[in-house]
């Protein structure tokens, strides 16, 4: 992997692309995220990073309103995409997620064709109106996830076939054959090997010239390879958010700094 | 003696036995558990098992050679003290009592799973034996493609299996367009909409139904769907006059297989992982799209195995038949008529005063074989299609 490219490109976008106010989360009784304030750019890779349970994976929920598939989840506050309020009654989750894709934590192909895997968002939201029209954007998105020159020969055979950072690679082009705005990883590569966590990183860095990408990770590297801009989360709270390079060499709250130093977490 | 008797004087030995064996143990390692191989209570079981097993072998072969007599009585008797003696003898510290115990219990357990095999294995044998007597009296030719069953005690009957085999396929075919579709809609209802103050409520009310005598639904049949059919459908159409009939038969069967592929369908659909529909639902699908699309896909192999079963359910069941659809022998295709199934034939060839050497009752032990052929195979079927499902997640 090339390191150094990641860190020579330079942020070339200054547009927020969502915009998080005093955005609370409640599972039950308990109070997962406390007013959490954000603005996250546009094609800018940001990174949420903190302990386990710190609540940063379900801020990345929050913001496809995939907690709106758990019962007992509660989101109070404001999220705004390009300034419209997600959570207001007049918009459809459903047509929203079409907007903001989600790679999740645990590759998760369909028990289908690899072609099929990837063709259907389109299918379903009506993205392309004749057979060739679909093989492009199904080219063009396994070529989006480096995936195409492994796969182009056996594109009718199971997408659970492949291995574990083909299949990840597989969910990422799913969810970018839908052409959304925004990418939501879960952790992307926490069921990966090494080898395959660096391809992962490598497109996800690609991925930036075209969306917003925002990743939960674990790992401290991680964030720091991949992304532009990192959020820490601790206990539900936002502490921090600023440039990665600040947040990893200047910290201003001893919360960040004890935690990227390995004392919390 | 009398056996229970016997059996009494055993347990009282395997009891005293137990005591024995263990206070010998703790005796040869001077009163200190640790200095033995197994823990103390595990001499004891041996020593109890060494009087069991051996009087219990005993009891069974003096049954059969010498039935019931007092040399038999104290056969058993000496074996099981025998086998104490030889228990008690072995019992030092460092015997592998708790070994033993445990080859004992497992082939305890060995036995009881072979006992089913060797059911199904003497069931199947009996069936064999008493239709190949039937054919050496009656041409398969005539059995297996003859398309009319007039039985008649004293001779010249006519016994082809086609008029009872349609029946019994038209009635199963009914039965499960009946179960499948309801089932599996309530199924996708309770799994994927339902929420868990419903499903706590609506599942256990299926399974009722599932709890339900065959003979119950017979009388729901005979009383309130055949008359209902009958007076409502086929006599204004003119299609029937009867109120038994293939429908009533068949929608009452289903009616009983809706909580099979209920609920069968359903634990099949939970299986599923959320992350499949996780990831449907973050692509932007709508919930009935990832039913359709996604879960129902992924799930189908364990549905199709779920409606097999429920298939070799109908094609078994008799009471409702009998009760709905009556006893006519007869091939048609007009759903209103009375028809028969292989299973009432059985019925109706063995009941009464009957001559076993006549094939007019032989043939009930070749429709039972013809129909455990059937089931057979589709349970097999639905059995290879349900594990070839459970590989793909596990």
């Amino acid at each position: 992997m090339n390191d150094m490219s990641i860190v020579e490109r330079k942020l070339t976008q200054d547009e927020i692309k969502i915009s998080a106010r005093g955005v609370q989360v409640y599972y039950g009784d308990k109070h997962a995220i406390k007013d959490v304030n954000v603005d996250i750019l546009d094609k800018t890779v940001t990174a949420f990073i903190g302990p386990s349970g710190c609540g940063k994976s379900t801020f990345l929920r929050c913001i496809n309103r995939m907690n709106d598939t758990i019962d007992a989840a509660r989101v109070d506050g404001k999220i705004l995409l390009d300034g419209e309020d997600i959570y207001d009654k007049r918009v459809d989750p459903v047509q929203l997620r079409a907007k903001v894709g989600m790679v999740f934590q645990k590759p998760n192909p369909f028990p289908k064709s690899i072609y099929d895997n990837v063709a259907y968002g389109p299918r379903i939201h009506g993205l392309a109106r004749t057979r060739g029209e679909l093989d492009e954007i199904v080219e063009k998105s396994l070529r989006g996830a480096a995936l195409w020159n492994e796969v182009k020969d056996r594109l009718q055979e199971a997408g659970t076939g492949l291995s574990g950072g083909q299949q990840q690679r597989l969910c990422i082009a799913r969810a970018v054959a839908t052409q959304p705005e925004v990418l939501l990883m879960d952790e992307p590569c926490s069921a990966l090997d090494p080898i395959a966590t660096s391809q992962v990183e490598e497109l996800i860095d690609q991925l930036r010239q075209d969306f917003s990408v925002v990743i939960v990770t674990h790992s401290m590297q991680q964030a720091a390879r991949v992304s532009q801009k990192t959020a820490f989360f601790h206990l539900g709270n936002l502490v921090e958010y600023g440039a990665t390079d600040d947040i990893f060499t200047r910290p201003q709250d001893p919360r960040t700094e004890s935690y990227i130093s390995g004392r919390i977490g | 003696m009398p056996v229970s008797w016997i059996i009494l004087l055993v347990l009282v030995l395997a009891a005293t036995a137990y005591v024995l064996g263990r206070r010998r143990a703790l005796e040869g390692a001077n009163g200190d558990p640790r200095r033995l191989h197994s823990r103390p209570v595990y001499y004891g079981w041996n020593a109890a098992l060494s009087a069991l097993v051996p009087a219990v072998l005993m009891l069974v072969v003096t049954r059969l050679a010498l039935g019931s007599s007092n040399l038999g009585a104290l056969l058993v008797l000496a074996a099981a003290i025998a086998g104490v003696i030889f228990a008690l003898s072995r019992t030092t510290p460092d015997f592998r009592a708790r070994n033993m115990v445990e080859q004992v219990v497992k082939a305890g357990l060995i036995l009881c799973s072979s006992v089913a095999i060797a059911t199904t294995l003497g069931i199947i044998l009996s069936l064999v034996f008493e239709s190949a007597q039937f054919f050496r009296m009656y041409p398969w030719q005539d059995f297996l493609f003859g398309t009319e069953w007039t039985p008649a005690f004293g001779g010249g009957s006519k016994l082809g299996m086609l008029p009872l085999l349609w029946g019994t396929l038209y009635i199963s075919l009914i039965a499960l367009l009946v179960a499948v579709p309801i089932g599996l809609f309530a199924a996708i209802y309770m799994s994927e909409y339902a929420g868990p103050r419903v499903r706590a409520w609506v599942k256990p009310a299926i399974e009722i139904l599932a709890g339900i005598p065959t003979i119950v639904y017979g009388l729901f049949a005979l009383v309130t769907v055949g008359p209902l059919l009958r007076d409502w459908i086929a006599a204004p159409t003119g299609l029937g006059d009867s109120g038994s009939s293939v429908m009533t038969a068949g929608i009452v069967m289903g009616i009983m297989l809706i909580p099979f592929v209920s609920s069968l369908s359903d634990d099949i659909i939970n299986a599923v992982p959320q992350s499949l529909r996780d990831g449907s639902l973050g692509l932007g699908s709508t919930p009935s799209e990832t039913i359709r699309n996604v879960v129902l896909p992924a799930a189908l192999p364990g549905i199709v195995g779920a409606i097999l079963l429920a298939a070799s359910r109908a094609i078994g069941e008799t009471m409702i038949v009998v009760l709905g659809a009556g006893a006519m022998a007869r091939i048609s295709g007009n759903p209103f008529e009375a028809m028969t199934t292989i299973t009432v034939k059985i019925v109706g060839q063995l009941t009464g005063d009957n001559d076993f050497a006549s094939p007019e009752t032989l043939v009930a032990f070749a429709l039972g074989l013809t129909l455990f052929v059937i089931t057979l195979a589709l349970n097999i079927f639905a059995l290879y299609i349900v594990r070839k499902y459970r590989e793909q997640y596990e």
